[in-house]
């Protein structure tokens, strides 16, 4: 009897549980705690989600014990958090305490329980967003004009006591773009937004975080409208940086074109140009030849001294080929006689080289020709001026008697006549000019008289080899030696060109003059010593006589005229050739 | 011109030796508030100081105690055993907000004072102890040894606002001692986690209390409950 009701009932249930399984009805699925949260750190909520409820009405119940508490709790609040929540107030709330959360689903079939949560609210807190946001446009007086924001703290929050430190996250845009413009202000509850694009409507949102914890939810978005007129810039500014950076420009220009060249030359500096050494450039424009070249010779050049003692051992007569004019820019404008000018190739020689250049530079008498022509040659001007050379030159053909023939040998680029160890070239090409006007003065100074009146340097040289010469090769020679010292003879031009005479000069070393005979009334026949360079001996030149000695025994001889006139066809053709260089 | 340029100079002097005289009149603010020979840092300063310490020591402990949950506690359950085991629980601290605003400020400055003290020597062992961990990572290691450094500091600073704030008060609360060294030590690897796990939630929890309560007397003492 009672085994058989033991087994109705089980066999009811059992019917039971099957009517219930078809039916589809099951205990309710266990239910999971999503999260909790704490807005101020004194109250939090609780959320869960519920599984299925297994068909029936299915009841939720939360439950909970604190850390080192063995009694169980019950949520004090369904209501407030909304559905599927619990509301812990500031009763039963406590920090720095463990709380282990359960939630149980309960339904006629049976409880499904959550797994416990365990929360600590120090850890959960997560604020509101800041409240009351107000936006507002300032236009002060004296700055620029900005937007300005103003909030609250978020509710339930203590900021004042100090149990709620609080930092706020501002962000803002205009309303067509796309990238927020984000501030961030660590305490205070206001911003000042400047530089705001003019006839735009600006969203603005705004946040809070506590000092540890999460984020709030951004607030709503406020919007304001920037009116058109609204000034970006700040205009007076600019037109200050304008002027000043104007300014600055201004002065560095004067800088520059005051200072410019100095500063080029100080970054880029000129390459030196050649540069004769005691030459002006400026005397030269002026004209004044003398100077220039008197600016040119060195102190011991020539050297007087030496020279003297030179001039007073031998006299010696040099060829054509071997003599260069030594122009000298001295204006020793004393001398009226025939001066031909003989300078020393060879720096040996012992010759009046040393005084010579004071031959070429006695000048002509002034009658003739513009003395300041002849003074103050004008470089090429000379060269080119046959006319002046011409009359220069037979003026003294014309009016002298005994038909002294000045000839003058113009100094190529060399003045290795000067017995000095001076590089030639440098004086050479002035020289050479000179050469010419001194040239011209000295026949022009032949043209006069014999009287010499040379200053005491000047005479050795000059009467030792000029009268000889002169005796011995008059016209002729004169010819022969243009020829020779030039390689072109021009027939206008007596005159022979300086620039080529460099090679020949330099090559050949002097020559000297022997006596061959004395004849009856004094004369000395007299040949160059180098004759046996050129095969036959040149015919012998006659001199007339010795017109007078001078102090130093230099014996002053005076030209024959009718040797002269001999020699004058015989010459040209023999000499021409080794003349050339 | 000679004459205008010699007058002003003598205004420019006249000038400048009144300014003197002017000046030795005015009160500057003492640089030493209690006196020449006890020359201190302001309290504001202090306050402000501690609470920076403070705030940074409870970041650094919660990086480190996610950072040790990541990677040694996951599914471990170790949470369950770390309830009631901090030194420091003997402590009565108040636990809200209502609690601690009803608490003197005395009171909390020793209870500050006392955490910080009972907190030197298990720093230490923590730092010799995750250096010999196996596979210790950086991340903890160097929080470590930074909260071992800043906790030290934290209580020189404590131990000044402490005197200018409540002057001739004693300073020898007790503190409570640790005594968590063996179960760092022990073989069992489990038990040697669950032990560093709560070690590091204790850790968590107590740099948060100072931190909050320094913020709390901040506010009260040095902005009248106005921040």
């Amino acid at each position: 009897m009672f085994e058989n009701a033991a087994s109705r009932v089980v066999f009811i249930l059992l019917l039971f549980l099957n009517v219930s399984l078809l039916n589809g009805q099951s205990p309710p699925e266990k239910p999971k705690l999503v999260k909790c949260r704490s807005p101020g750190k004194e109250t939090f909520t609780c959320w869960w989600e519920p599984g299925t409820d297994g068909g029936l009405p299915t009841n939720y119940k939360l439950t909970y014990h604190q850390e080192g508490e063995t009694l169980i709790h019950e949520c004090p609040d369904y209501k407030t958090g909304g559905p599927n929540s619990c509301y812990f107030s500031k009763k039963h709330t406590s920090i720095w305490k463990m709380y282990v959360i359960t939630v149980n689903a309960i339904n006629q079939m049976g409880i499904s329980s959550s797994d416990p949560l365990y929360v600590d609210v120090t850890y959960i807190v997560e604020p509101e967003p800041p409240a009351n946001l107000t936006l507002e446009l300032k236009h002060p007086e004296d700055r620029k004009p900005y937007l300005w924001i103003k909030w609250s703290p978020p509710t339930m929050t203590d900021v004042k006591s100090g149990w709620f430190i609080i930092q706020y996250e501002i962000r803002l845009k205009p309303e067509k773009a796309t990238d927020w413009e984000t501030h961030f202000t660590p305490k205070q509850t206001q911003l000042k937004i400047f530089n705001l694009y003019p006839g735009q409507k600006y969203l603005v949102q705004i946040r809070s975080k506590p000092d540890h914890g999460y984020w709030s939810e951004w607030s709503p978005e406020s919007s304001i409208q920037i009116p058109n007129d609204f000034p970006v810039k700040d205009t007076s500014m600019w037109i200050f940086v304008a002027i000043l950076s104007a300014v600055i420009c201004l002065i560095m220009v004067w800088a520059v074109a005051l200072k410019g060249y100095s500063m080029v030359t100080c970054i880029l500096p000129p390459v030196p140009g050649p540069k004769i050494k005691g030459f002006d450039v400026h005397l030269l424009e002026k004209g004044k030849s003398e100077e220039l070249l008197r600016a040119l010779e060195s102190h011991d050049f020539p050297p007087t001294s030496d020279c003297e003692d030179l001039l007073m051992e031998f006299i010696e007569v040099d060829d054509c080929e071997d003599q260069q004019l030594m122009p000298r820019p001295s204006k020793e404008h004393t001398e009226q006689g025939v001066k031909p000018m003989h300078l020393d190739l060879d720096s040996d020689s012992g010759r009046g080289s040393c005084d010579s250049p004071s031959l070429l530079s006695e000048k002509c008498d002034e009658p003739q020709a513009h003395p300041s022509k002849f003074h103050t040659p004008e470089g090429p001007e000379k060269l080119e001026n046959p006319e002046t050379n011409l009359t220069c030159l037979q003026a003294p053909q014309s009016t002298s008697g005994e038909g002294k023939i000045p000839y003058f040998l113009a100094n190529g680029p060399k003045s290795s006549t000067w017995p000095f160890p001076q590089p030639p070239s440098l004086y050479s090409p002035r020289y050479s000019y000179h050469n010419i006007a001194d040239v011209c003065e000295l026949a022009l100074g032949m043209a006069g008289t014999t009287a010499t009146s040379l200053d005491q340097t000047d005479q050795h040289a000059l009467k030792a080899s000029k009268t000889i010469e002169t005796g011995r090769e008059g016209k002729a020679t004169k010819q022969r030696e243009s020829e020779g010292c030039s390689s072109k003879p021009d027939q206008d031009t007596v005159w022979p060109r300086p620039q080529d005479k460099t090679p020949l000069i330099s090559a050949k070393p002097l020559e000297y003059v022997e006596i061959h005979k004395v004849s009856q009334d004094g004369v000395l026949a007299l040949f160059p010593k180098q004759n046996e360079k050129f095969g036959a001996p040149e015919a012998s030149k006659e001199y007339s006589k010795v017109s007078r000695v001078t102090d130093s025994n230099i014996l002053v001889l005076v030209p024959d005229p009718q040797a002269q006139n001999l020699t004058l066809l015989e010459e040209p053709a023999k000499k021409a050739p080794p003349a050339l260089p | 011109m000679k004459g205008s340029l010699e007058s002003g100079s003598r205004l420019l002097l006249l000038l400048v030796v009144s300014n003197l005289l002017l000046c030795q009149g005015v009160v500057s603010t003492p640089v030493c508030p209690n006196g020449p020979g006890n020359c201190q840092v302001s309290l504001r300063d202090l306050f402000d100081r501690a609470v920076m310490v403070s705030h940074y020591i409870h970041d650094l402990s919660s990086e480190m105690f996610n950072e040790f949950d990541k990677r040694y506690a996951q599914g471990k359950g170790f949470i369950t055993m770390a309830l009631n085991s901090c030194h420091t629980s003997s402590l009565p601290t108040p636990e809200d907000k209502e609690q601690a605003q009803q608490t003197h400020h005395e009171v909390l400055m020793s209870l500050i004072l006392g955490l910080l003290r009972s907190w030197n020597d298990p720093l230490y062992h923590l730092v010799t102890e995750v250096r010999g961990m196996k596979g210790a990572p950086d991340a903890i290691l160097s929080r470590a040894i930074e909260i071992e450094e800043e906790n030290k500091r934290l209580l020189e600073g404590m131990e000044m606002i402490f005197g200018q704030v409540i002057p001739g008060a004693k300073e020898t609360e007790p503190y409570p001692v640790w005594s968590g060294l063996p179960s760092l030590q022990t073989k069992d690897e489990d038990a040697r986690y669950s032990a560093f796990y709560n070690l590091l939630h204790c850790l968590r929890r107590d740099s948060s209390k100072i931190d909050t309560y320094l913020k709390l007397l901040n506010c009260r003492i040095i902005y009248n409950n106005n921040c």
